[in-house]
């Protein structure tokens, strides 16, 4: 096994912790991830139903149950199927090996002489003996073996539409965490101050006692919320608190510097010679969840049950506990039905503020933040400013390369965290994935004005939207073809097929140029995943962009469901050209003063490019990597490229709107 | 306040306090969450419901409003266990991800559907423009509506 695989020296893991069969022959299978609409519990059951021979209907997935699953960290890095999946599958095939030596006592037939078929094992005389009958009484236990020989499909597997929750989403019956009814549940919000961490210095709250529904107003520690019978009254109340901040006293935050990388001499070459450089800026951008940040917290005296949308369940879990004085096994969580939150989740935000006022009205309470609170007081996407600068040698090879890259926090620690930490979320794809003589890439992590936290792909997007116009940048100054100039500092043959697919299938290069209609092309690989786009764009007199279509080609290793790896490179290219085109937060007085959607626009039906060819360049016998993230990370680059194409507007800094590409274009 | 609201074919009596929106009363009074909030101000799509057939923000209908005209719901679309052609063909195509935006758009397709029986791409478009989608399956529901048009 190679030692990059993310399962590497984990500890070996326990049938048990992973699978149950329970006496009706359901199979319970089990894990820590979540699901917000990346199709994992999907990918999960099928993984569970191949390798045990079950139908899929007869799997459940229990996602998150912190009482239930082993630990996990997080749901994030499009790790779900590579890590979860993999230890569900080594479970479920070491069970079948287990049904099957039970079996083989019960039937007194050497396990060669056995077969497993639709939840029973059957043997070659015609005798039978169900799952559920082998293990009643008897539940199936035993250490994992790392990577037991499974039953994996060697071709593609079925690649029709299914998820797991359409009905109930498509009925009506999905229950999402503001859904969730408790009995006696009151509704609550708290008061964010204006400035995250203030402290309450003072409060008349007279009025607010006196909006009918108004069950208590909590004062605690530093923080003050509004418990009600209704939402509206919780609302109303909260808006008559007459409150005075004292803004927290904070460490300043120092910068982080750290090398990613250093080649001996790159300072000789860069120096005295003649090089390309740019500069490029991403804004701060919001996750922009259709569905706000909710948490019901239901707390008693000795413990306490928390239905929550989040990417970490035992993160939750943990700061409850700790906010509670409560040890963590008190704490409860459970992870409902999700609004997608694209990282936003990570954040304990709405939990704590639950946990807080039931806490002090002993009744469960549910908080749902506004659209205005999501907007203003959610963690948004970092900065990036960087700059980068090459030389190229008499061929057109780049000989040497040096990026340097300024950003916030993207994890959930803060910049505080540990440089490991920082390199792997701050610097992700800062290094491209091209062979240079020489490099250097440098990472400088600062603090932000505003919150921000762990957004889709990380920086991952905002890296390779420099990196890869800067590439195109260099193709043009040296008058070479940008897919002919990729492919000749690339090695990888996975990475080189993405590109000449998207090459071959867009007809890159072969189309008549149109006025005002260009390509563009950019590539990554991200945790493991290629990916490369072409992005064909028109551009209107007025500079508007429109993205017209979309090739991509991605190899994710072996592809659990197809179709649902589809709906994530579409879903995510959609997303992506909508944070390119049109979104920027503005900020004011280091606050954040966007507030609703009209502030805010995002991409609609009428913006939303009309074809997407998602492309599978998939090495089978790989073992799956992510889906959920990468189909973001190139479209910025190559919506960029593609401008460029269309009328010469080089715009480095985002969004890429009518303006920009007018600035630009004169 | 006492309210009489016909929501799914059944008729409900509540007592709200006065400015109470739709959405509120269907999901806190009525117990159907299947409507969702998004935004509070009907810009984003998430909670829209039939009021008399016409596809409507419910977030911004107070409910004293709605008098005697007819309600109907996600929760009321399949009939006697068939989903409506709308809902199969959301099924079929995998038209979601995180399926928080999918009830009120699942409405105003079948609005559009009612009045206009073969609707054209754009009239289409325009019928699900005031609905948002993070997750970005665009796509996936302009075909599946279509596909659905020619139930």
């Amino acid at each position: 096994m190679s030692a990059r695989s993310p399962w590497a020296g984990r500890p070996r893991e326990r049938v048990e912790q992973r699978l149950v069969i329970e006496r009706d022959g359901t199979v319970i299978a089990r894990s820590g991830k979540v699901e917000y609409g990346q199709g994992i519990r999907t990918g999960f059951a099928r993984i569970v139903a191949e390798e045990l021979d079950v139908p899929i209907e007869r799997v459940r997935v229990e996602l998150g149950e912190t009482d239930g699953v082993p630990w996990d960290m997080g749901t994030f890095g499009s790790l779900s199927i590579a890590t979860d999946g993999q230890s569900l599958r080594s479970a479920a095939a070491c069970a079948r090996r287990l049904l099957l030596d039970r079996a083989s006592q019960q039937l007194g037939r050497p396990t060669t002489q056995l077969q497993t078929r639709d939840g029973r094992v059957v043997a070659s005389d015609g005798r039978a003996v169900t799952y559920a009958e082998l293990t009643t009484g008897e539940p199936l236990v035993g250490e994992v073996p790392e990577r037991p020989a499974g039953r994996r499909t060697t071709g593609p597997s079925n690649d029709a539409p299914f998820r797991l929750e359409a009905l109930d989403i498509l009925t009506g019956r999905a229950r999402y965490v503001a859904d969730v009814r408790l009995p006696g549940m009151l509704r609550g919000h708290l008061l964010h101050p204006p400035v995250p961490g203030s402290r309450l210095v003072k409060m008349n709250d007279a009025t607010a006692r006196a909006v009918p529904g108004v069950v208590a107003i909590v004062r605690d520690g530093g923080t003050v919320g509004v418990v009600a019978e209704r939402d509206e009254q919780a609302l109303a109340a909260l808006d008559t608190l007459n409150v005075e901040w004292a803004p927290a006293p904070t460490a300043p935050v120092l910068p982080v510097d750290i090398v990613l990388r250093h080649d001996e001499g790159i300072d000789a070459i860069f120096a005295g010679t003649s090089q390309v450089a740019a500069q490029y800026h991403v804004p701060h951008i919001s996750h922009a969840s259709i569905g706000p940040s909710a948490a019901v917290a239901d707390v008693r005296d000795k413990d306490a049950d928390i239905y929550v949308s989040t990417h970490r369940p035992f993160a939750v879990r943990d700061e409850v506990a700790q906010l509670l004085g409560l040890s963590p096994d008190r704490v409860h969580v459970h992870p409902q039905m999700m609004s997608g939150t694209y990282g936003r989740g990570n954040m304990t935000d709405a939990p704590l503020d639950a946990a807080r006022l039931s806490r002090a009205v002993k009744r469960p309470v549910l908080v749902q933040w506004t659209r205005e609170e999501e907007f203003r007081l959610s963690p948004h996407r970092p900065l990036l400013d960087a700059e980068v600068r090459a030389v190229l040698d008499e061929t057109g090879a780049i000989a040497a390369w040096r990026y340097d890259t300024t950003t916030n926090s993207h994890a959930y620690g803060g910049s505080a965290a540990p440089p490991g930490m920082l390199e792997m979320t701050c610097g992700r794809n800062a290094e491209p994935p091209y062979q240079f003589a020489k490099a250097e890439v440098a990472l400088h992590v600062v603090s932000a004005a505003i919150r921000t936290g762990p957004f889709r792909s990380l920086a991952g997007a905002p890296n390779v939207f420099a990196l890869e116009s800067f590439m195109d940048e260099l193709a043009d100054a040296s008058a070479q073809d940008p897919i002919a100039f990729r492919l000749r500092h690339i090695d990888d043959v996975r990475l080189r097929r993405v590109l000449e697919t998207v090459r071959d299938k867009s007809g890159w290069g072969q189309r008549p140029h149109e006025a005002n209609r260009g390509f563009g092309v950019a590539c990554a690989i991200y945790n493991r995943t290629y990916v490369a786009e072409v992005a064909e764009v028109s551009v209107a007199a007025t500079g508007q962009v429109r993205l017209e279509r979309v090739w991509c080609a991605v190899d994710a290793g072996h592809l659990v469901h197809p179709d649902g790896a589809r709906n994530q490179i579409e879903g995510a290219i959609q997303q992506a050209a909508s944070w390119t085109l049109l979104e920027e937060l503005r900020i004011q007085d280091g606050q954040v003063a966007t507030a609703t959607w009209p502030d805010y626009p995002i991409a609609t039906f009428q913006d939303a490019s009309r074809e997407i060819a998602v492309l599978f360049t998939t090495e089978e016998s790989a073992d799956s990597t992510g889906i959920g993230e990468v189909g973001s990370v190139p479209t910025a680059a190559a919506l960029a490229n593609a401008v460029f194409d269309a009328c010469g507007a080089r715009v480095r800094r985002l969004p890429l709107t009518a303006a920009a590409v007018t600035a630009a274009r004169s | 306040m006492r309210v009489r609201l016909t929501v799914n074919r059944q008729i409900h009596q509540i007592d709200v306090p006065p400015g109470v929106t739709l959405l509120s009363a269907l999901r806190d009074d009525l117990g159907l969450t299947g409507t969702r909030f998004g935004c509070g101000h009907g810009v984003c799509g998430a909670c829209v419901v039939l009021v008399d057939g016409i596809a409507v923000p419910s977030c911004k209908v107070g409910v004293e409003e709605v008098g005697s005209k007819e309600i109907v719901t996600i929760e009321g679309l399949a009939r006697h266990g068939t989903l409506h052609a709308v809902q199969r063909a959301f099924l079929d195509e995998d038209a979601m991800q995180c399926g928080y935006c999918t009830s009120g758009m699942v409405m105003s397709a079948v609005a559009l559907l009612s009045r206009v029986p073969h609707p054209t791409d754009d009239q289409i478009r325009d019928a699900l423009t005031p609905h948002l989608c993070r997750c970005g399956v665009y796509g996936r529901v302009l075909r599946a509506v279509k596909k659905a048009a020619l139930r």
